[in-house]
């Protein structure tokens, strides 16, 4: 199934691992919490990537799965007192679960209609935490006291990078696989994935659920770092707006595009916060994007693996 | 028994109808061309046999009915789809496109690639190369390499031809000629261009407004003044 892995590959990923793994011993406290920040939004964008920048259907409610994911196990651990190691598991089957739901009858539509109405499905996610049960959801104000997972930056960096170190490493070897291959064929012409044989209905079905498995972990664990949950931290038009920016950005249809999109965009952001404390930050990193994808619209990767040829 | 068999087949899209009554039987190891305009119905005729337009009549491949299967059933009960080459995945490579078909005939991967790539040698040669950098050429073996890895009993090619120098669809002819030949494999084609449907085909359908007008065997046609008059333009 993984005909196209060598130990080159390998390699190169047990050196990323170890050159990750010596960041608290080289970075200052304050920069690691950056950076655990940039490693759930590199799974965010690899889970919103493995479904839109592969077969092309581009979804604009990724939100809505991440707070699936995080309001379920926020709710079962805080108000039902679920120890985290099984309120995070059901937060993620309840993403796949929910997500196949409302999002399915979607995957019949193409192009524009598409991330219309996915949009819509983060918009109504957002009344529904308000509305529905305000007494489980927080309502408007959300939760706050949510049980931490770790103590201290270098702990809560390790567990950020091992999440995204293992859901990079399994959508890269999904992405080598023929069924990685097909799920890209489907960007090019899903007509003739289907002339060839393959149902995409399926395959869409199965892209969908990674995405959403993937996307209702990173929520999970990441509302366990942070201790608390807003609707409107979480189903904000910016925050959707990083997560495809970061993917773009970096480079969609890849692995690595993704992470090292979430990096520089967490880090341009942070950056930029003395100089810009405000929203004005983003019509910065907005005029960087901007200039990236009319210079090379295949991302970052692709930038450097010009470069790296060249050399 | 015919290998396939369609019976008073129409065609629609949406209230457009693009195919009307047509009938026609292909035995095992022929090779099939049907004929005619921009319009004609030929590209719909293989559509409806891929399950991709809304039909009424009834196809039939080894007497088992296709109509209502979705495509990825009818590929694998045995029918094979070269799209005219536009269709393929541009930003892949030939190795991967031709992978893309081998879902279907997954315990022959080896073989079947091996068969493609026999047929044309070129494909081994650029087993790395980004269909989108081909030539038109190219990309056409590509486009009957992807259908010819799912294993099929028939093989549809959709206007092979088209935009290519006469010397490139010499070759494709060739190809298919000796696919045909080796392996018994049927070949349904669509054509603009007569004279290579002439050299390839033995039985051709003549396709006028969605219907067929005139069927017979390569030579008969040639020999018909009227038709090649009418059709031919010669």
């Amino acid at each position: 199934m993984f005909a196209t892995v060598n130990w080159r590959h390998l390699l190169l990923w047990a050196v990323f691992a170890a050159g990750m793994l010596l960041l608290p011993e080289l970075v200052k406290k304050g920069t690691l919490r950056t950076i655990i920040m940039a490693q759930y939004l590199a799974i965010f964008a690899m889970s919103w990537d493995f479904l839109s920048g592969r077969t092309g259907y581009i979804s604009f409610g990724h939100p809505f799965l991440i707070g699936i994911g995080a309001y379920t196990t926020a709710i079962l651990s805080y108000r039902f007192g679920v120890p985290v190691e099984l309120s995070i598991p059901i937060a993620v089957a309840t993403t796949v679960v929910g997500s196949v739901l409302f999002f399915l009858p979607a995957l019949r539509i193409r192009g524009s209609y598409f991330a219309l109405v996915t949009l819509a499905f983060m918009e109504l996610m957002y009344q529904l935490t308000q509305v529905i049960r305000p007494d489980l959801t927080g309502g408007t104000r959300g939760i706050s006291g949510i049980e931490t997972l770790t103590r201290g930056a270098v702990n809560g960096f390790y567990l950020s990078f091992v999440l995204m170190f293992v859901t990079a490493f399994v959508l890269w070897l999904l992405s080598r696989s023929r069924l990685g291959t097909a799920l890209s064929a489907i960007s090019m012409n899903e007509d003739a994935v289907a002339g060839s044989g393959l149902n995409t209905t399926k395959l869409k079905l199965f892209a969908f659920c990674v995405s959403a498995a993937v996307a209702g972990m990173g929520g999970a664990f990441w509302v366990h770092y942070l201790g608390s949950i807003a609707p409107r931290a979480l189903f904000d038009i910016n925050f959707l707006f990083t997560i495809i920016v970061a993917a773009l950005i970096g480079g969609a249809s890849t692995i690595i595009g993704p992470m090292a999109g979430a990096f520089f965009l967490t880090f341009l952001l942070e950056y930029l916060r003395p100089f810009l404390p405000g929203a004005e930050r983003y019509l910065i990193y907005g005029g960087i994007a901007l200039l990236i994808y009319m210079y090379q619209p295949k991302g970052l990767f692709e930038i450097v693996s010009r470069l790296w040829r060249r050399a | 028994m015919a290998l396939l068999d369609i019976d008073k087949l129409s065609a629609f899209y949406g209230k457009a109808q693009a195919l009307q009554d047509v009938s026609l039987s292909i035995a095992e190891g022929d090779i099939v061309a049907l004929i005619g305009t921009n319009g004609a119905g030929k590209s719909t005729l293989l559509d409806s046999i891929m399950g991709q337009v809304t039909v009424s009549g009834d196809i039939r491949l080894k007497g088992e009915s296709l109509v209502g299967k979705p495509t990825s059933k009818i590929v694998a009960a045995g029918v094979g789809y070269a799209p005219e080459r536009a269709n393929l995945f541009a930003h892949m490579s030939v190795r991967n496109n031709l992978l893309v078909g081998a879902y279907t005939a997954r315990d022959n991967i080896a073989d079947n690639l091996s068969r493609v790539e026999n047929l044309f040698p070129v494909l081994a040669e650029r087993a790395g190369q980004e269909t989108s950098t081909q030539s038109g050429g190219e990309r056409q073996m590509v486009s009957i390499g992807r259908a010819l890895m799912t294993n099929p009993s028939i093989l549809l090619v959709d206007e092979p031809t088209i935009g290519l120098a006469p010397k490139v669809f010499n070759d494709i002819a060739e190809a298919l000629r000796r696919l045909n030949a080796e392996t018994g494999l049927t070949i349904l084609i669509t054509e603009q261009n007569v004279n290579f449907a002439l050299t390839l085909a033995r039985h051709i359908h003549v396709m006028e407004t969605g219907r067929i007008r005139v069927s017979g065997t390569a030579d008969e046609l040639r020999e018909d003044a009227a038709l090649a008059e009418a059709y031919f333009g010669h």
